[in-house]
């Protein structure tokens, strides 16, 4: 089980298996070190999402993380698999009923889709509350990849959960949204066009920055 | 030192006293020193990449927001941001290591709660 609190002299588990397969003759100074720092230094616990499989995504664990909920995480990831699924079933449908000309131009590759469809989520400048002389200004702001994915990947997750019928499954609304934001349509995307119009609505404020 | 200390008790008394007119100091406070430093204000720098901003915005107006039309001012946006970025991590870095000579205040601080200046007989 992996500690939330580790000595500062613990090191990192290596997952990647390219690392175990160079032979000992062409290693570089610095892996020389790290192997021999490894014989004395103890090692972290390696977290549950963490594999060395091909088939792994960081993207994908990182989604299966915002969705679970209560730590259920088998939960989570049946559904991930299950939209994954779907996605493909419907994809494989469209390219057997399309003429042959537009067979090459369908993606049925889910994960492909999935990460298309993020980056189309994905908004480009944020607002910000910014305290000036007793009122308080929303200013467009730059915004750090780590938080443009959260944010694609939170919009997802509250418009699948919020705007969808008593009766569909998470995984069949989740499936539609991923092939509504892969070309540009659905909610999602209007969500990120509305933060967007209200950046460039705001423009003015831009100078209270001051980072 | 030793001398340089009684020099300044004496010019002390003769501010505090009223035996040469007012007395220039009327301290409502002990004069002792404090064991901690004020913290320096940062800089106020100003806002970075507001012209690949403004650029990005008005093509956006232009072309009713369809970011593919937009997708070379987007870039240059990206790009200034990731720039601004390292700049002010670099900064930052440079400025907790040394500031010209002096101390910063939280290592002054440190310093001097670990040998703080008794004014009171413990």
């Amino acid at each position: 089980v992996r500690w939330t609190r580790y000595n500062p002299y613990y090191l990192e588990p290596e997952p990647a298996k390219e690392v175990y397969r160079i032979p000992a003759t062409e290693l570089t100074d610095e892996q020389k070190a790290a192997q021999e720092l490894k014989a004395v230094r103890p090692i972290k616990a390696a977290p549950p999402g963490l594999t060395s499989s091909v088939f792994s995504d960081p993207t994908v664990s990182k989604f299966v993380n915002m969705m679970m909920q209560d730590g259920n995480k088998v939960l989570a990831k049946s559904i991930i698999t299950k939209t994954f699924e779907s996605m493909k079933r419907k994809q494989v449908e469209k390219y057997h009923k399309a003429p042959a000309t537009e067979k090459e131009v369908i993606e049925c590759n889910p994960y492909t889709i999935f990460h298309q469809a993020l980056e189309n989520c994905k908004p480009i400048i944020g607002l910000i509350s910014i305290q000036k002389g007793g009122k308080y200004y929303q200013v467009p702001t730059p915004l750090t990849d780590s938080r443009r994915r959260f944010l694609a990947m939170k919009w997802l997750i509250t418009e699948c959960r919020d705007n969808k019928h008593r009766r569909t499954h998470m995984y069949e609304k989740l499936s539609q949204e991923l092939l509504a934001a892969f070309i540009n349509e659905g909610n999602v995307i209007k969500r990120k066009h509305d933060l967007h119009k209200m950046a460039e609505a705001n423009r003015a404020f831009a100078h209270y920055r001051w980072w | 030192m030793a001398t340089k200390c009684t020099g300044l008790q004496a010019k002390v008394s003769r501010m505090l006293s009223k035996e040469f007119g007012k007395p220039i100091l009327k301290p409502n406070k002990p004069l002792v020193l404090r064991n901690e430093v004020a913290n320096r204000k940062l800089r106020q720098g100003e806002a970075s990449c507001l012209t690949e901003m403004s650029v990005m915005m008005a093509c956006w107006k232009q072309s009713e927001f369809n970011h593919a039309a937009c997708a070379p001012e987007v870039q240059s946006f990206q790009r200034c941001t990731a720039l601004a970025l390292g700049e002010r991590k670099a900064q930052m870095g440079q400025e907790s290591s040394g500031q010209g000579g002096r101390l910063h205040p939280k290592q002054a601080n440190t310093l001097l709660k670990r040998h703080p200046n008794l004014y009171r007989e413990i």
